[in-house]
């Protein structure tokens, strides 16, 4: 009988902060809405902790915090401004991270961000959460309510335009 | 395997998502084939560049600080009156007072009660009335009020990914008074808000899969009637404290109207 009490779920779902943050950052292309977004998305978890059985809370969490992205845009008014990564500021985690992240120039990754925001929102997501959030298909399929194919496709596509954005060797003719 | 099979399923392979033989067949045609090799290393490429390049945001200690405080907020809330989701939003008034004692003395959960544990998943009957209750609270029927159906319909679009019928049923005795989105079975719903008298109708509606069901009284619980059915792809839940022959002439009005 999995222990539903806030003790417990601040003990496994509130260290995931992070990661529920970075999907909606991703998601939400906006700071604001982002920081809103997981806050609702962790009232809702925890009104639903009850039915959470165990096992990894992580993709149980971001499909919440997926739902209330998707939710949100769909009844708050979208902003105008569309954020990108502001590097000198440091809203990007900082430390040990940074460190892989050095080989990649700065000028690189705002390409790599502005590639991705060109993406569809569907593509996106997948790439999010394969690249970034390290979910396998099926936690994908769990996330999305996609089927696994559709997620493989997705991915598959999402990369080819990538791929071409960003000039590795395009794909020959086959 | 030959070369098209093989790069639409790169990407998999590279995840180690395809099946042991698929993933073998791949590995077989790499071997051999030059131009599917040089792909395979542009892909292979392309999603190193994402994993190194993508960053992982630090959620701000602010938002940190206002989680802890919302859940905090919520347990001291539901540990000490069953209350609505709102939380704190909620302003207690003579009507919401009446509400809880409502919600306090039936099997309803809106909530998870006591002690912090978490209440089953909720019915979808039990969303739609949990729904119907709070709206009648201060300032949560309507998200936009009015009786025109020419503003209520439009304001649904772009809120939502489908498009909820608002007819005009104030000849028969049930005026329009606005519309909301709300949240049920894991979902925003369409929620179009009638009035009859001095009763409150909530219409729900949103898009479920599955064959046409015709319209069904479910259990009526705490004074409230509910009929539900399924036309057209779209699941239709009405509820009110309307006598079920009224609710159900309303019902009758809705579905003629379409």
């Amino acid at each position: 009988m999995p222990d539903s009490t806030l003790e417990s779920f601040e003990r496994i779902v509130v260290p995931l902060l992070d990661d529920a943050y970075t999907l909606a950052r991703y998601l939400m292309r906006d700071e604001h809405d982002a920081q809103d977004v997981v806050q609702e998305a962790y009232l809702r978890a925890w009104r639903h902790y009850g039915g959470f059985h165990g096992g990894d809370a992580r993709p149980w969490l971001l499909a919440i915090v997926r739902n209330c992205c998707h939710s949100w845009r769909r009844t708050s008014r979208p902003r105008q401004t569309v954020e990108y990564v502001d590097e000198e500021h440091g809203s990007a985690e900082s430390g040990q991270r940074a460190t892989d992240a050095d080989a990649i120039a700065a000028s690189d990754r705002a390409e790599l961000r502005v590639a991705l925001d060109q993406l569809l929102p569907e593509y996106r997501e997948a790439i999010v959460l394969r690249e970034i959030e390290g979910l396998t298909y099926k936690e994908i399929a769990n996330v999305t309510g996609a089927p696994i194919g559709t997620v493989m496709s997705r991915l598959a596509r999402a990369r080819r335009r990538l791929q071409e954005a960003l000039g590795f060797g395009a794909q020959e003719a086959s | 395997m030959n070369c098209a099979p093989t790069r639409e399923l790169l990407s998999a392979y590279i995840d180690g998502e395809l099946p042991p033989d698929q993933a073998t067949e791949i590995a077989e045609h790499l071997a051999s084939c030059a131009a599917c090799s040089r792909d395979y290393e542009a892909m292979l490429a392309t999603v190193r560049t994402l994993r190194e390049g993508l960053v992982r945001f630090h959620a701000p200690d602010l938002l940190r600080a206002r989680v802890r405080t919302a859940l905090r907020e919520e347990q001291e809330t539901a540990a000490s009156t069953p209350t609505v989701r709102r939380g704190s939003r909620v302003a207690w008034r003579t009507v919401a007072a009446a509400m809880v004692i409502a919600v306090a003395s039936s099997g309803v959960t809106l909530l998870a009660t006591g002690g912090g544990r978490r209440a089953a998943p909720e019915s979808a009957s039990e969303e739609v009335l949990a729904s119907h209750i709070r709206s009648l609270m201060p300032d949560h029927l309507t998200d936009v009020r009015s009786s025109d159906q020419h503003n209520v319909k439009p304001w649904f679009n772009g809120r939502l990914d489908f498009s909820p019928a608002v007819p005009r049923l104030e000849d028969q005795g049930f005026p329009l008074l606005g519309g909301r989105i709300d949240y049920v079975r894991e979902r925003p719903v369409a929620v179009v808000v009638y009035g009859r008298r001095q009763h409150i109708i909530n219409a729900f509606s949103w898009p479920a899969d599955g064959r046409d069901e015709p319209v069904q009284p479910q259990e009526a619980r705490h004074g409230y009637n509910m009929l539900r059915w399924r036309s057209g792809g779209v699941e239709h839940w009405v509820t009110s404290d309307l006598n079920a022959a009224e609710l159900r002439q309303f019902v009758g009005l809705l579905q003629s109207a379409r």
